[in-house]
């Protein structure tokens, strides 16, 4: 037993390192950001006492008297007003109205240091749905982020309903996002899978070089190449100086910021994730089926069909789940490339998290956009599983 | 079949993968304040820029610097790690080695939000280090399947001759092992720097301002105020790409060992 | 024969690039013939092969099939079966879906398809195979799929790159006879492409020795073996000794020539040629002849043992005649000799060419 303890030891000895590195920098990032889209700390942190109470209330009229004075005294001992402006915001965004509401009882309660009467002060503190919303609210967690993430929300009676048309951007971003995706997968198999085919005709240094070409993008800096597109596309670009001086048009054709460019530019980008797969299937298909269908009487393109085609399916399958998958999360080259309608999941949370501070829906439609990939992730690794096992 | 149809079908793929970025190449000697051709005049213009303006300078010592600590941490752990792993088929070592490559699957912005709300926790936002610990996270998967395809690669009987001429295990792994394995290891470092040097999205949610890399530079420049800079900084990319992979051809071909280049994730 | 031939190759040739593979070639092959184009790698039978099923386009000539001209046809409107040296089965297709492919691609209903299915299934001897994937079967079990698909559909020719190539000995010696046996049954008419010259004098009509793109010598086994024309064919077909003569005088047929030493000797010749003329004489090593003395030999010579091998069937004996280093392949049953005996050796002039160097 010992003697074979040791080599165990040693090897997790050398493992272990990347495991807690990867635990503390890898995973633990990724469940802060899960945490980010449920957690809702502000009302119960900073309304400690109301919080408390609050979880113990049925939620029927009349409002416990005790609850009204939590609040008094949680308000009383909140001093920092970066601190209640928070719990202000987060109250008015589930129930406009409590900006006024919070601002007239905080001038009530600091000009005395007795009992007050909140119904008094606002007749608003009668009615039950504000205490709801402060309820609600006063739970360290939330799924309203989750619920939001897809267009979703609670009304007053704590049921989720769809959110009204206006306030409902995130599932056309969703739907964009896809659509975007879609397309680059299937222009990059139109153009992948004939030049897949043609590479594996070819051999020698002629095969060298078309694989030469496809690696050499793929080893450059994805930032480069997304630059180049910037270049060629713009409306004094290559493209456009071009089409006008061949007089195919006179003004030039908007590709930059555009769907257009934004797809043209990631089916260059992902186009090697597509060849690369169904090239290695072809590759290790012998060369002279396509031969033995014509010598067996089929037409090529019968035999494309019934030889070529069947037969690169897997590698057309995981090419196409490879870029599908890649374009769902992609960043940089919709953000350079692409006018605002162009923006996908990426640039919703990049924004939500950089440039409004709202962590909860970054971390919500982080949770999407991930579950999405992984689940992507799970069927390419069963699809190229499954091909090791044919092997 | 259709010679003809196929040879013109090459070209023009051929012409869509290279031309983009044999384009922009001369437009880093422009002389002009556009990114436009016809190119006026050559000129240094624009190199020249990038190495004083301050701005510029910063970004690419910072690239230096980041590329640096990140090549260096990833590929000390891939490589332990692989070596570890390597002689390992359980399902356990297969979920760890899943496990292993799944920065490369997740999406950089998920993982930029996450680590920032993380780093701003253990206060290590805004720093050096903090950026360095995000690339090698990404960067070290090219590493770890780099290192373990060369390591899969030596002839295991070839260690037994050594054990067997008297070499202890630490002078087995000394000498025989790692050498073998060089060129795994050497492209896996070359493949964690260019990573390092290409990434923005984690650096735009965890970089201070003292830590802007140039990707993140050129990134900000397009947004912001597009110049020839941004073509002279793309220049130095294609040409560091190119000299990268001469050095990778050269150890390849000085150690005679097969050299597996990940394709993506799960491609190994 | 009288007939027209089925299959003609007139001046064909063949150019990649710079290199000649196929150089101004003629060839005629006979309906229901069994013809083998033999020789070493790169001498041009594959490419010739693959211009008959359609797969390469001359660079000039002509091939014709039943008098009409075949070069534009495309290789599926051939009706030429072809089987590949890997076998090239169709990997995601069971054994009698490979097998119908033919079939379905000429329209035949499907009741006829299983029919024949299983009948030429029956035929190379792999009943109870036809729901298997090829990877599920062994070489040899492969090999018959690839025939039974081309069989299926009855072409016109059929056609063999090296079939046998990456089978052992004992299965490639049944698919032999097999082959053959189906050759006759059938009355197929076969080009077999091999370079295993043992395959060819075993299953061929006739033999066509090819080199450098041309084709040497073209004749039946036992021509080809017995009578070799050049010194190409007499040393790729069998193991032979090759003498270095003068041509001294006689008709075509028999003749006599020189040796080193001076001593005339009695063979046969192709050709009639000037005399003095420099040339090698072909003499098989089982056609030496060992005596104690010169007595009952023809051509007889003195000679010495070098060595002797014991190789089970026959002893093979390493000669010196005239500082001249012979093979000799002795039966068994004459009576032992050892390394240093001093003998007599002889040949029957039938059995010794003359060839051109």
């Amino acid at each position: 037993m010992t003697a074979r303890l040791g080599p165990h030891l040693k090897a997790s000895a050398l493992v272990l390192p990347l495991v807690l590195f990867l635990a503390l920098f890898f995973v633990w990032p990724i469940i802060a950001m899960l945490k980010q889209s449920v957690s809702d700390p502000v009302v119960h942190n900073t309304l400690s006492q109301t919080s408390a109470i609050a979880a113990q209330w049925n939620g029927k009229a009349p409002v416990p008297a005790a609850l009204q004075d939590a609040l008094v005294a949680d308000i009383r001992a909140t001093t920092d007003r970066q601190e209640m402006g928070a719990v202000v915001r987060r109250l008015n965004s589930a129930k406009s109205g409590f900006r006024t509401l919070m601002r007239k009882t905080r001038r009530a309660i600091r000009k005395t240091d007795g009992p007050i009467n909140l119904g008094e002060v606002d007749k608003r503190w009668n009615e039950v749905a504000w205490w709801h919303t402060i309820a609600q609210a006063s739970s360290p967690y939330t799924d309203r982020y989750l619920l939001a993430a897809l267009d979703y929300g609670r009304d007053k009676h704590n049921q989720i309903v769809a959110l009204p048309e206006d306030a409902s951007a995130n599932r056309t971003i969703l739907a964009r996002t896809f659509v975007i995706s879609l397309s680059v997968m299937l222009s990059c198999l139109a153009i992948g899978l004939p030049f897949a085919m043609v590479i594996a005709s070819t051999s020698g240094w002629l095969r060298n070089v078309l694989l030469a070409a496809v690696l050499l993008p793929l080893w450059t800096s994805l930032l480069v190449r997304t630059t180049a597109w910037f270049i060629i596309l713009q409306n004094n670009g290559l493209i456009n100086s071009a089409l006008q001086a061949l007089g195919i048009t006179d003004q030039p054709i908007p590709l930059i910021f555009e769907r257009t460019g934004v797809i043209i530019a990631m089916t260059h980008v992902l186009l090697p994730f597509m060849v690369l797969p169904i090239y290695s299937v072809l590759l290790s298909m012998p060369g002279n089926l396509m031969q033995a269908a014509s010598s067996l009487g089929a037409h090529p393109i019968v035999a494309f069909l019934k030889v070529m085609l069947p037969l690169s399916a897997r590698g057309i399958a995981s090419g196409s789940l490879l870029v599908f998958m890649s374009s769902i999360g992609y960043y940089i080259t919709p953000a350079l490339i692409g006018g605002p309608s162009d923006q996908m999941i990426s640039s919703v949370i990049a924004f939500y998290a950089t440039e409004s501070a709202n962590w909860g829906m970054a971390g919500a439609l982080g949770l999407v956009l991930l579950s999405i990939t992984l689940l992507l992730y799970v069927v390419y690794g069963r699809l190229s599983a499954e091909k090791k096992g044919v092997a | 079949m259709f010679p003809t149809v196929k040879k013109a079908f090459g070209i023009l793929v051929m012409l869509f993968l290279i031309a983009p970025l044999a384009a922009i190449l001369p437009l880093a000697f422009t002389s002009s304040a556009l990114l436009t051709y016809p190119v006026p005049e050559w000129s240094m213009r624009w190199l020249t820029e990038l190495v004083t303006e301050p701005v510029w300078r910063r970004s690419i010592a910072n690239s230096l610097i980041i590329g640096g600590g990140t090549t260096v941490l990833a590929t000390t752990l891939g490589t332990l790690a692989a070596l570890g792993l390597r002689r390992y088929s359980s399902l356990f070592a297969g979920v760890l080695k899943t496990f292993f490559l799944l920065p490369m699957v997740v999406p950089a912005v998920v993982l930029g939000v996450g680590m920032q709300v993380f780093f701003v926790h253990v206060g290590i936002a805004n720093s050096y280090l903090g950026v360095i610990v995000a690339h090698t996270v990404i960067a070290m998967p090219f590493v770890y399947v780099s290192v373990s395809g060369s390591l899969a690669g030596i002839d295991p009987r070839v260690e037994l001759a050594a054990a067997s001429l008297g070499a202890s295990p630490s002078t087995v792994l000394r000498t025989t092992t790692l050498p073998l394995s060089l060129s795994g290891i050497l492209s896996g470092a070359v493949m964690a720097f260019a990573t390092s040097l290409d990434e923005v999205i984690l650096t735009l949610f965890i970089a201070g301002p003292h830590q802007r890399t140039l990707a993140r530079q050129m990134f900000s420049t397009i947004r912001e105020n597009v110049s020839p800079a941004i073509a002279a900084a793309a220049f130095v990319f294609i040409v560091g790409t190119i000299l990268v992979a001469c050095l990778i051809m050269l150890v390849r071909m000085r150690t005679g060992g097969a050299m597996q280049k990940s394709v993506g994730p799960g491609i190994s | 024969m009288t007939e027209q031939p089925y299959i003609e190759f007139r001046k064909v040739s063949k150019v990649f690039g710079s290199l000649t593979v196929v150089d101004h070639l003629d060839l005629t092959i006979n309906k229901g013939e069994f013809v083998s184009l033999l020789g070493p790698s790169g001498s041009g039978k594959t490419t010739l092969l693959m211009m008959l099923a359609g797969f390469e386009d001359p660079t000039a000539g002509d091939i014709l099939l039943g008098g009409s001209v075949l070069n534009r046809t495309p290789p599926y409107k051939r009706n030429m079966g072809v089987v590949f040296q890997n076998y090239a089965l169709f990997p995601h297709l069971s054994v009698a879906e490979n097998i119908a492919f033919p079939l379905k691609r000429r329209g035949v209903a499907k009741a006829e398809i299983a029919e024949r299915v299983n009948r030429v299934l029956e035929m190379v001897q792999l009943p109870d195979q036809s729901e298997k994937l090829p990877s599920q079967l062994s070489g040899g079990q492969q090999q018959r799929v690839a025939l039974a698909r081309t069989l299926v559909f009855e072409p016109n020719v059929v056609l063999m790159d090296e079939p046998l190539g990456a089978l052992d000995k004992n299965l490639r010696e049944q698919m032999q006879y097999d082959i053959r046996r189906l050759h006759r049954d059938l009355g197929l008419t076969i080009v077999f492409v091999t370079h295993d010259q043992s395959e060819a004098l075993t299953m061929s009509d006739r033999i066509a020795v090819f080199n450098h793109g041309k084709i040497e010598q073209i004749g039946t086994p036992q021509d080809i073996y017995d009578r070799p024309n050049t010194h190409f064919v007499a040393e790729f077909i069998g193991e032979t000794n090759l003498i270095p003569v003068k041509y001294r005088e006689g008709d075509h047929s028999r003749c006599s020539v020189t040796t080193k030493t001076g001593k005339d000797l009695e063979v046969t010749s192709p050709v009639t040629l000037f005399r003095g003329t420099e040339v090698l004489l072909s003499l098989r090593p089982e056609h030496i002849e060992l005596g104690d003395s010169a007595e009952g030999l023809e051509n007889a010579m003195p000679a010495r043992i070098s060595d002797v091998v014991y190789q089970g069937d026959h002893l093979r004996a390493d000669i010196e005649v005239d500082g001249t280093k012979l093979v000799a392949r002795l039966g068994r049953h004459l009576p032992p000799h050892d390394p240093g005996d001093e003998v007599f050796i002889g040949f029957r002039p039938q059995n010794a060419r003359v060839i051109l160097p």
